[in-house]
């Protein structure tokens, strides 16, 4: 079970001018690699504009070019303080929307 | 018995290695900055040897590299990756060779140019957090395959990660006081009226040459990496605002978060200040320029700085005429609030004190009341240094009005006085 969180926000060099949207998608893989995380990220930033910033390592470290001709969008690996603030908010948000949808489901088991 | 005399003054030697990774475009820059790094250690560099290939599990290049390096006879190898304690050990044991890596190479500038108690400690604690993992994975190295009881490893080498993390908790409680002293320290100078703004940026940017052109003082400016490794504050006017400026150690790229929390005491004179000046070198090539201002912008976001940035691109005089702009266009996502500036020849320097003025947070008004007594008029005699008093009117008691910092108006709050 994974959830990706998507924080769609216009930004100076250090601060986060205003957010825009925050979205989650859920997906359940049996095994996770490039194609899995690439396609992931494509449906969820689906008609959001603007560049895509994402950790390197969520990207197996792959140089830019080559995640820009996968994702077939603009991409970038955070630089300025406000790429990563932005990055650490989508962070929390994907770890709490996960814990939430996995005890929801737990609920429904038990009930 | 045979011992070798070393002469106090003989030169260090070194050669440097760099692997590169065969996925990813060569960097002319990662040499450019080792050699940079080595000769401010002191080294003499001997030769340079590169490799593209993937990492060497054991002596993380090739052996046949290692033993070219070796060729040439240095005291050491400086190696631009990072060596796990592993290939460390196999290193040692194979070719009964010195080696560094570019984190111990610059935990060596540090250890040599650390003066104050502060920067010392710092320093010890970096290299034992470094130590404390190697340590541990050479005794379990040490010990494999030995036998339990009689050939087992003795009781000091077992007991040396132990010694390493006690003497690291002993220096993080001395750190700690340290910091609360300079937390007491800044709240200080709040409450004398003084805005307070950090000079940071990568190593060698001249950020201590800009210190001394805009205060006017003598504080040591090299052109070399870390000259300055513990804080130094002085006094400044801008456009009538009381400044203390202080001067912070460089960043450098790639550095291990365990040296960031080792400076923390040095580097919440960056966190806690009300304005961050970030020192860039504009003379630089665009592509490297970019890569030091991203390296800056982590470690002020590992710092968790808050407070306004302004961007200083200094050693602008070097620039061809019309290219500064340009270059401050391919760089203006990384760069809030750029000034074009050169601490040397002082142009630009106009510029940036208004910038300073005009971001640091407006002075409020403030409208108080004070006792007639020897301690409210000594309060008033302090607000007259500390604050803009607009006006003072002697009625049942005294009401003055002023414009200052909060934490001065709060600092009268203790002598009697009342906001109204």
């Amino acid at each position: 079970m994974m959830v990706c969180a998507v924080v769609s926000a216009r930004i100076s060099p250090n601060f986060i001018e205003k957010i825009h949207s925050v979205r989650l998608i859920p997906h359940v893989a049996r095994a996770l690699d490039l194609n899995v995380v690439a396609n992931f990220i494509s449906r969820a930033c689906t008609c959001l504009p603007g560049t895509i910033v994402a950790e390197s390592g969520d990207l197996y470290n792959l140089e830019i070019w080559r995640v820009k001709s996968i994702l077939g969008r603009d991409f970038k690996y955070p630089e300025t303080i406000a790429e990563r603030t932005a990055i650490e908010m989508a962070h929390h948000t994907s770890v709490a929307g996960r814990r939430l949808i996995i005890d929801a489901r737990e609920d429904d088991t038990n009930e | 018995m045979h011992a070798k005399m070393i002469p106090m003054n003989e030169e260090k030697t070194a050669v440097l290695l760099i692997r590169e990774n065969p996925i990813k475009s060569p960097d002319p820059y990662k040499i450019k900055e080792l050699r940079g790094l080595a000769d401010a250690a002191g080294y003499r560099v001997l030769a340079e040897v590169f490799q593209r290939r993937s990492r060497d599990f054991r002596f993380q290049m090739g052996r046949v590299k290692i033993e070219q390096a070796l060729s040439y006879n240095p005291e050491k190898l400086i190696f631009y990756n990072a060596l796990s304690p592993n290939q460390v050990f196999n290193i040692r044991s194979e070719f009964s060779a010195q080696v560094l890596d570019r984190f111990n190479l610059i935990l060596e500038i540090f250890s040599t140019r650390a003066s104050t108690r502060e920067a010392k400690l710092q320093v010890e604690l970096a290299k034992l957090s470094y130590d404390a993992p190697q340590v541990k994975s050479a005794l379990a190295l040490k010990k494999r395959g030995e036998q339990p009881g009689f050939r087992g490893a003795g009781a000091y080498e077992q007991s040396m990660y132990h010694d390493i993390r006690g003497r690291m908790s002993k220096i993080k409680a001395e750190l700690a006081d340290v910091e609360n002293m300079g937390e007491d320290r800044r709240q200080r100078r709040r409450e004398q009226g003084f805005d307070l703004v950090a000079l940071a940026g990568y190593t060698n940017a001249g950020k201590s040459t800009l210190l001394n052109s805009l205060t006017g003082s003598e504080v040591e400016a090299k052109d070399q990496p870390f000259t300055t490794l513990s804080p130094t504050t002085r006094a400044l006017e801008v456009l009538g605002r009381k400044v203390l400026l202080t001067d912070t150690v460089g960043f450098i790229d790639d550095l291990p978060h365990f040296l960031i929390k080792a400076f923390r005491s040095t580097l919440s004179e960056i966190s806690e200040a009300d304005l961050v000046l970030l020192v860039a070198d504009i003379s630089d090539p665009p592509e490297l320029l970019r890569r030091k201002l991203a390296a800056s912008h982590k470690a002020l976001y590992d710092c968790e700085v808050k407070a306004p940035i302004v961007t200083v691109l200094n050693k602008a005089d070097r620039l061809e005429e019309g290219k500064a702009e340009e270059l401050v266009e391919l760089i203006r996502d990384l760069a809030p609030y750029p000034v074009l500036a050169s601490a040397i020849t002082r142009q630009g320097l106009g510029v940036l004190e208004e910038c300073i003025a005009q971001r640091l947070q407006p002075l409020q008004e403030y409208k108080i009341s004070l006792p007639y007594t020897a301690e409210g008029l000594r309060e008033l005699s302090r607000l007259y240094e500390t604050t803009e008093l607009l006006s003072v009117s002697y009625e049942e008691e005294l009401i003055v009005r002023l414009r200052g910092k909060e934490e001065t108006v709060a600092r009268a709050g203790l002598s009697g006085a009342r906001r109204l």
